[in-house]
């Protein structure tokens, strides 16, 4: 059942104040986080606050809003005003925004109750939220595994029970991986579909806001709330067709599902089989599907690295320690200054990413990389929109493999960037994609599937997903951590 | 082929110090990483520059004039300020 219409349900009823609520949250929070490291800022004050305007609200006999009084986090890279905002970065350290991110304008504005920031790769860049300046989040089904990234924090967070929901940001993948190594929902908006006015940004024209919930019909009610046309933001253009949560009870009877091959080559067997098992269950169903071949596809990968790390490179380039955050503090002379705060501040991957963006974007070697990357985005997106001709949507592993490791991502960058195949494409067309819990692997690691899209039909993969979730709820395990509603 | 002196160059372009004890690490993992780029290069071309996700163009606004943030406000965050500036030293 729905995390947030339990707690709406609770909390109209009267079982429990949100005041307690709140609390037993943060209490949670105390226990668990030296262990998931899941919030790398807890905002107590803040939530207690608004748990309090909320129950004066419920003592005067009012209603409240589906959202109000729900207990919910932030990664740490959408801006809070007045509370800090580090991108898991030193060189964001002490940085306290002056304005919100409309996403938490939105929420807050409906009466979220705000627990803390969540826990991220460093500026969102890396699957294992591991690059983090604070350390990673671990993964609450076995905490000698990461949780995932980049929004690592926020889906251990969720699936540790410390949060109804989180907010993270997908680029390449950060809010499915995550989703998909700790067992809980995590959708990807279409691009454009949820704004991101102050979401401080890593590669612009990936970057999305979605959902990580516990199950599907909580993606549904708060991509609905929080997907909606932006001025502040001139890509967006918010949700294209009516509320995503009318539909998603609809029969599927007669559904066509997409399975491309490609996505099924290198994966292990395990989620191959996982994936498959959920083709049965989707055919049980009434649905029909259908293969075909898509061998745009397997660019994907370098082509995302190519354009996220020449968008990185550019807009990073506002940290010179001049306006906010860290600066170095011996140098001489405004170069050494900008080059030692910078080369103190970011950490090693994220300096990475902006030497190879560089790379990318300089003279002599523009056209060959970067040029041909944008070209090959094309072909891909056109790949997509003609498997959309056949099919309602394209059904793949989230994943290739379930969660690392704790330290295992960070020993090889190239090897980590593979992980990242099934994920990619989708953020380089610009479509919506729902990671779904689908099976468990031998040692109990959850594994994901994804339900790929066309632009803006958020409804019905979200409508397939819940769908699924009724007949197969033995793949939304519970944890042992965190509040028991 | 990337060189060390590629590395060294696009370092001063991204103002970043490489140290020299990292210089030749770097320098194999970016060779590596652009292997992996050099991909693309075996792709069929659609030869049709793709920079526009959402099939919009020109996102035109009236040009209307609203409240901007407070400048002390803006300077807080600021590691070092003066008179209403940011304040930038050539040395410490």
């Amino acid at each position: 059942m729905s995390i947030i219409k339990k707690i709406h349900d609770m909390l109209s009823s009267k079982e429990i104040s949100c005041k307690e609520l709140t609390e037993q949250y943060l209490s949670e929070i105390d226990k668990s986080n030296g262990e998931l490291n899941a919030y790398v800022n807890i905002t107590p004050e803040v939530a207690l606050e608004q748990a309090q305007k909320v129950d004066e609200k419920l003592a005067k006999g009012e209603e409240i809003g589906m959202l109000e009084g729900v207990p919910m986090t932030l990664k740490d890279n959408m801006s809070t005003k007045g509370i800090e905002t580090t991108c898991c970065s030193k060189i964001l350290t002490g940085y306290k925004p002056i304005y919100n991110a409309t996403v938490w304008d939105n929420l807050e504005s409906k009466g979220a109750v705000l627990l803390g920031k969540t826990n991220m790769d460093e500026f969102a860049m890396g699957s294992s939220c591991e690059t983090s300046y604070f350390g990673g989040a671990t993964n609450p089904f076995n905490t000698k595994h990461c949780a995932g990234g980049s929004s690592g924090g926020g889906a251990s967070a969720v699936s540790g029970n410390i949060a109804a929901y989180a907010l993270g940001s997908d680029t390449g993948g950060s809010i499915r991986q995550p989703a998909s190594f700790c067992g809980i929902v995590g959708l990807k908006p279409t691009y454009g579909a949820v704004s991101r006015y102050g979401l401080i940004a890593y590669a612009s024209s990936l970057d999305q806001i979605g959902p990580i919930t516990k199950t599907v019909e909580d993606a549904s009610i708060v991509f609905d709330a929080i997907s909606d046309y932006d001025p502040k933001d001139s890509t967006s253009q918010g949700r294209q067709k009516g509320l995503t949560y009318d539909t998603i009870n609809n029969d599927i009877k007669g559904m066509k599902i997409g399975i491309a091959r490609e996505y099924l080559e290198g994966i292990r067997d395990d989620v191959k089989e996982a994936l498959l098992n959920a083709t049965k269950v989707y055919e049980s169903l009434g649905a029909e599907i259908v293969y075909f071949d898509m061998p745009a596809i397997k660019y994907a990968l370098p082509v995302y690295y190519i354009i996220a790390c020449a968008e990185a490179s550019s807009n990073l380039g506002r940290y010179d320690g001049i306006r906010y955050g860290f600066k170095a503090e011996h140098y001489n002379g405004t170069h050494d200054m900008m080059c030692r705060t910078r080369s103190e501040g970011f950490g090693e991957e994220v300096k990475r990413r902006i030497l190879l963006g560089t790379y990318v974007l300089s003279a002599g070697y523009y056209d060959a990389y970067y040029k041909k990357a944008q070209n090959l985005r094309g072909t891909i997106l056109k790949a997509f929109n003609d498997a959309f001709l056949n099919c309602d949507f394209i059904l793949a592993p989230t994943v290739p493999m379930t969660a690392f490791e704790m330290g295992h991502a960070v020993s090889d960058p190239v090897e980590t960037y593979l992980t990242d195949i099934c994920t990619v494409p989708v953020n380089i067309a610009g479509l919506p994609a729902v990671s779904i819990p689908c099976g468990f692997n031998a040692k109990g690691m959850p594994i994901g599937m994804q339900l790929i899209g066309n632009k803006f039909e958020e409804a019905k993969i979200l409508n397939a997903a819940n769908m699924y979730e009724k007949v197969a709820k033995e793949n939304f395990k519970d944890t042992k951590w965190g509040v028991k509603l | 082929m990337v060189t060390r002196e590629d590395i060294e160059n696009i370092a001063i372009l991204s103002k970043l110090f490489v140290a020299e004890e990292d210089l030749d690490k770097l320098t194999e993992q970016m060779q590596e990483i652009v292997e992996f780029a050099d991909a693309i290069n075996n792709a069929p071309d659609s030869g049709e520059e793709f920079d526009n996700i959402n099939n919009l163009s020109n996102v035109f606004r009236e040009d209307v004039v609203v409240e901007s943030f407070p400048s002390e406000e803006i300077l807080k965050n600021a590691p070092e300020q003066a008179e209403d500036h940011f304040l930038v030293r050539n040395h410490t």
